[in-house]
Parts: structure tokens; sequence; C-alpha cells
């Protein structure tokens, strides 16, 4: 379950690769190109939005063609010093290792190159002149202005969004292999949310099928409000991985969202995202001391005093991440939330009895729930006829005796009677 | 009061003390309240002690004892711990004790139970209120420690200390209330009440009716079912989880305690206070986690959220349950 679909999934080979099939022709093309030695451009420059399939395509290709990938993607520092020495080099030698060691360079994102990657693009060119082994570029915005010297030296391939009924498809087969049951009406609704987006499908579709064997078209309804959920997972994302407590605390501010909520967030997924025991406990212990000073901020209505909760919160979580080992964990709705809301009318039935049974009893509500109602509810189950008759000496409803014979494990004595006074 | 009062009642209600000579233990408390009813008069008043100890009781026999058997004209409970904030306190207090006795006695009383529980802030506001309505009304506030009352309202009021109950007045208590009801109780199985409640009557008699439930003699035995099953391990249970490393379950078990069975934060503290002793960790372990368990109940206190709180001292258990796992 922690591996997630879209990389499970990747296509191996390169018909496993959904859509834009004229753009794939054009690739296998170039491909081979370079295969027979006679290679028609020196690096193609792959563009569209994401989740279509670019990256997918090269990893295939490269697999289906025996080729090794070396892979820049956006993470990584891309300053005109470092292309040219690891992609210089990766794209110059080669031929001396003979014929196995065939390799495909593979700069994602180029239009992602940050200013700080100064000379990058101006790096590549000059790489791309000397290259003895293929290159390919990807971007979402292939007509940035930065990236007009690869314009022109790049076979140029525009990757479009995949159709509705293609990713369909792949989402089906995913079902299928993960021998989940599906209705036809939740796929439709997935790909279309996903605006041809296929990465996006996938991580829906692995979303709803959390602890699911059958997805219906309710489980998914949901979805629409992931756009206000999804942010909330962004900046999570970011403050689980961040380093330093300055990252952790900008991510609050990437997102408009109530502090507590984000509290009840960060709290909630702290013991599956941090799962070496030391590490945990020191979160848990930030977490605490933010809970503490939010308690007193609101006291005191110090509400300048807020940051200190927030960089607890944040960065008491991020830098508590020593030892725990990464791995993608999916994030989950609070569950507290969950839990009060599912348990409302309970506690409302229980607080009405202990209020009663407190006013009676001389003593709070807190004490008739710890240390009167337990005892009655012994009472109840060793001699339910006396029970009920003391809990209605306290002038508790039928409905409250009810609830209170369930919660003893009692089966209901008062059912039949009532039953047949109704009617 | 309905029709099915006084002959199905909690027994701890059925044979509550109705006036001050009724009441069994504090003698020394009792013989002081006595004089306030000769006299007429009395100051404010802080009654201390742990739970189950008589405060209530003797606040109410010393009611009846002034006023006479309608005394609940002149007389006013509050519990700090169920009313929504100090304003409430004082607007409820204002309405009562701006009217005038028909009484000889001329002030009524206000008891505010669990006083303890009002933040510093609060108290300071009840002190405005003790000091205004003096004329007309006498305070009585109980609390489990003295020391969470402020300086201020600990001088203006009479102190008077209530300590948990002997075995012998328990026992005499408790077999005076099996008389009436005709049930067997060995002397076996009033210690063993006396070692659950510790001192505590009302839970000392709970513990009795739900043994005398069963419909058989109550012998030792007996007791330590209805406790086995009233206050199940839960909490151990919860600490077990952890300990073991299972955090996420032991968290869901303290939402089931908090949210579900209606514990307060401060009493799962106290359970698993007494439980870290039964843990088998190194000595040295139990004083750090005793330690944090003292600091979570302070945080507690002051107004911290009690699930977040308990959660982490769950983590660090889990953290102490790795190291000697």
């Amino acid at each position: 379950m922690s591996i997630p679909w879209i990389i499970k999934y990747r296509p191996k080979r390169i018909e496993e690769v959904v859509g834009n099939e004229e753009s794939k022709k054009k690739f296998i093309e170039w491909l081979e190109s370079w295969v027979k030695g006679k290679p028609t451009y020196k690096a193609t420059l792959l563009y569209g939005p994401a989740g279509v399939g670019k990256t997918s395509l090269v990893e295939a290709a490269a697999r289906t063609y025996g080729y090794d990938l070396v892979e820049l993607n956006a993470s990584d520092q891309r300053g005109e010093s470092i292309i040219k020495r690891i992609v210089g080099v990766a794209a110059s030698q080669g031929t001396l290792m003979g014929s196995m060691s065939r390799r495909i360079i593979l700069l994602d994102e180029v239009d992602g190159m940050s200013e700080e990657d100064k000379g990058g693009v101006k790096a590549i060119v000059e790489v791309l002149e000397k290259t003895r082994q293929p290159i390919v570029l990807t971007a979402n915005d292939a007509w940035d202005p930065k990236l007009a010297p690869l314009r022109s030296v790049c076979l140029m391939l525009e990757f479009k969004r995949l159709k509705q009924w293609e990713v369909v498809k792949k989402l089906r087969e995913i079902c299928l292999r993960e021998g989940i049951e599906v209705d036809k009406e939740a796929l439709e609704f997935i790909a279309k949310r996903s605006e041809g987006d296929l990465r996006s499908a996938i991580n829906d579709l692995q979303t709803v099928s959390q602890g699911r064997r059958r997805i219906t078209i309710d489980d998914v309804k949901w979805l629409p409000y992931r756009n206000r959920i999804e942010p909330i997972f962004d900046v999570l994302s970011m403050i689980f991985n961040a380093k330093t407590v300055a990252t952790a605390r900008r991510a609050l501010s990437l997102i408009d969202v109530d502090p507590d909520m984000m509290f009840e967030w960060i709290y909630e997924n702290t013991p599956s995202q941090l799962t070496d025991p030391r590490d945990l406990a020191i979160a848990m212990e930030n977490l605490a001391k933010a809970d503490l000073f939010r308690s007193r901020v609101k006291l005191l209505q110090r509400w300048e005093l807020l940051s200190f909760v927030t960089e607890l919160m944040t960065g008491g979580v991020a830098v508590a991440k020593e030892a725990t080992k990464s791995k993608w964990t999916p994030f989950h709705f609070p569950e507290r939330i969950k839990f009060l809301s599912s348990i409302k009318s309970e506690r409302e039935v229980m607080n009405s009895i202990a209020s009663k049974i407190a006013s009676r009893c001389l003593t709070s509500r807190r004490t008739a729930l710890s240390d009167i109602i337990p005892y009655i509810l012994f009472i109840l189950r060793s001699n339910p006829d006396y029970g009920v008759k003391l809990l209605k000496s306290y002038d508790l409803t039928s409905s409250e005796i009810e609830f209170l014979l369930g919660k003893a494990g009692v089966a209901s004595i008062e059912a039949p009677r009532k039953r047949s006074r109704s009617t | 009061m309905s029709l099915y009062a006084k002959e199905y009642e909690l027994w701890a209600e059925k044979y509550r003390p109705r006036t001050l000579d009724e009441m069994v233990n504090q003698k020394e408390i009792v013989e002081r309240l006595k004089k306030f009813v000769e006299t007429k008069t009395m100051p404010h008043c802080l009654f201390a002690g742990p739970p189950g100890t008589g405060k209530t009781t003797a606040a109410h026999c010393l009611a009846h004892d002034l006023f006479g058997e309608n005394y609940r004209e002149n007389f006013l409970e509050l519990n700090a711990s169920d009313e929504r904030g100090i304003d409430v306190i004082r607007t409820t207090v204002k309405n009562f004790a701006r009217s005038a006795t028909l009484t000889e006695v001329p002030f009524k009383i206000l008891v505010l139970d669990e006083a303890d529980n009002l933040t510093a802030d609060a108290q300071q506001a009840l002190r405005r209120t003790m000091e205004r309505y003096t004329d007309t009304c006498r305070f009585i506030l109980s609390c489990n420690y003295s020391n969470r009352i402020i300086e201020p309202i600990q001088s203006r009021t009479a102190i008077f200390r209530f300590t948990p109950l002997s075995f012998e007045d328990t026992y005499a208590y408790l077999k005076r209330i099996c008389n009436a009801e005709r049930v067997q109780l060995t002397e076996d199985g009033a210690k063993a009440i006396y070692e659950v409640a510790e001192g505590d009557l009302r839970k000392a008699v709970n513990i009795l009716q739900a043994s005398a439930s069963l419909g058989k003699p109550i012998v030792a035995d007996v007791v330590y079912d209805v406790v086995g099953w009233v206050h199940p391990r839960e909490v151990a249970e919860m600490m077990e989880y952890a300990l073991k490393g299972d955090f996420t379950k032991s968290r869901m078990l303290l939402r089931m305690l908090l949210y579900q069975r209606g514990y307060a934060g401060s009493d799962i503290v106290k359970r698993m206070h007494s439980s870290v002793y039964e843990l088998s960790i190194s000595e040295k372990q139990k004083v750090d986690l005793i330690n944090y368990l003292g600091e979570i109940d302070f945080r507690i206190a002051q107004g911290a959220d009690e699930e977040v709180q308990i959660s982490a001292f769950l983590a660090r258990l889990a953290l102490v349950g790795r190291g000697s796992g």
C-alpha cells in the first residue's frame, strides 16, 4: 500500500505509455536515428502540461532500447558548472565503454531552472553541440523566453492533455491489477476531474481506494473538495520535508487556512510521517508545547505571540525528523474531527444523562460520568429490572434508558412492552 | 420528584446525611459548623479535601440546620467545572444574592463546588463578587487542593480541611446501609471496598450498591469483579500499546476514553500515574515518565488540549518502550 501507484504503474514499455501517439512516434524515430548512428537532432524538447507522460516515455524508451538514463531534475542544482561537469562528462564518454553503455541524458523541467541555475541554458546549448549521446529535455512551457536558444537546436515535440477515455482505460487497468471493483461512473468522474493529467488521476484513484475493495460514485464525489485539501497536502509535505525551521514556517504562509485546522492536520499526520520513536516523541512534545502556547495566547489575548505557536507546530515537527527513513506515506484527514462528529449525538445523550444524575447527586457532570454512571451501568447489567427503576427515579427519558442499557450490554427489556403500548 | 424516588435511589443519595448530627466523620469540622448554626452567623468558608470526604454533604447539612427543611430556597449550589465561564457564575450569583432572605438568618448560602477548577483570573473576579455580596450571601467554596485557590480568597475564608475516611468510619457506614437494605457484607469485602475507594465514601457506597445488585453476599472477590468491570484496564491497555510502539492504536484508545467515555484528561493522567509503577521499565525511566506526566498534568490545568498533551506522553512512552523492548 505504501508504494505510490504512479510509481508502481509507471510504464515499462513504450506501448504502455498512454496517448500522444504522433509525438511518441516522432520521438522513437529520433531515438532510432541515434541507434543507427546518424542522429537527426542532438536533442529533443518534450513539452506540455504535467502528467501527460513526457518523462514516462523517456524512461520506457530507454529501457526498450537498452540505454542507461542519466537524470537531472528540478530538485537538483543545475548551475553552469554542474551541467558542464555532470552532463558534459556523461554526454561525451560513452563510446569508451563500448556500445554497452549508451546513455540518454534527461534534463527534466528545464523551464523550472531558476536564477540560481545561472548560465544553465547556455551550458546546455554548449553540451548539446558536443554531445555523443541523445539528450532529452522536458518543459511545461516551451515558450519561456529563456529557453529560446534551446528551441532552435532541439526537435520540438508537443504533448497534449490526455483524452478522457485514455485516462479511464489506464485507471481501469490499475483497478484490475489491484483487484478493486469500480463503477464506470466513478472512473469517468476521476478522469474528467484530472483534465488529462494521468498522474493526478492515478493519485486520486489511490486516495479514494484506501481501504476499499469497491469504489462507487459516492466515494469519489468528495474529490472536487480536494481542490481545497490538495494545497493542504502540499503544505504538509513541505513541512514534513523541510530541513530548516524557516522553510517549515514559510509553508504555512502559502495557504489560507485557520492555524487551528492546520494544527489538526499536522498533529494527525505526525505519527505516520515520523515513524522513528525518538523523532516522534520529540515532534509530539513540540506539538504539545505549541498547543500550550496556543492556549496561553488565547487566554491572554496576546495574538502577536502566535508566531511561537506556528513555528513550534511546523519547524518543531520538521526538524524532529532525523532517523525516520524517507518513505512515501499518504496524508489523511484529521481522524479526531471525524471521530468527534461521528459520536456527537452519543455525547449529547451522555451529557444530558450526566446532567440529570449530577444535579441529584450534588456533584459535577464530570464526576457523574467518571464515578457514578459506570456503577449504574454495572447495576443495569446485573439487575436490569432494578436498574431501570433506579434510572426512572432520576427522570431519565425512556430513550436515555435504552441508550444506557445498550452501553451496559443488555438487550432492551423495555422495547417490546413500549411497542405494544404505542400501537 | 418522580414516583420512584426514595425506594429506587442511589444509596449514596438515599443515605446521605441530612443534618450535621447525622454526619459520621470529620468530627471537628462538624463541631465548628454547629457553632455557626447556634450563633446564626458564619464567615465565607473554604472546604478543602479529596473527593467523597463530605464537603458537599457538610454544606447541605449546614444549610439544612440553619434554614430548616426548605433550606434550598436560601441555598444555591454551582459547579465550577460545569458552568461555562466566570461570567455565568457572576450573573447567577448576582441574581441569587441580591434578594434578601425571609428567614431569621440574614444571609443565603452559595456553594461553589470544584472551585479549584477556576483559573486564577476567574478566581479574582469571584473574589470581587464575594466582597460585593458579603451582606446578603455567604460563600462556601469547595476544592480538592486549597493551594490551587488564590491567596486573597484563602485569607478571606475560614478553611476547613476534610480528610479521607478511616476504614472504621467507612465500615460502620457501609454496615448501616447493609442492615437497612438487608445485604450481607463480609469484613474482607468491606476491606476490599475500602482499598479501592481510598477513603472516598461516595465511591465506597457506589461499589457496595453495584456489588449488591448481584444478589449474593459481598465478599472480596465480588468487589474485585465489580471494580474490574467498572474500571476496565483501558488506561493500562492504552499505555501498553504505546510501550509496544503502536502509537496510533494507543491514540485511538485515548480518543475513545476522552470522547466516548467522557473521562476528564486529568483523571486519565491520574490513572496513568498509578500505572507507571506497574510498567516493566527501569526505575530511572519511571522517574522520567512521572516528571513528564506532572508537566502534562500542569499544562492541562492551564487549559492546554487534553488529547494533544496526553498523546505527547504516549509518544514518550513509545520511545521508552523501544529502549527496554
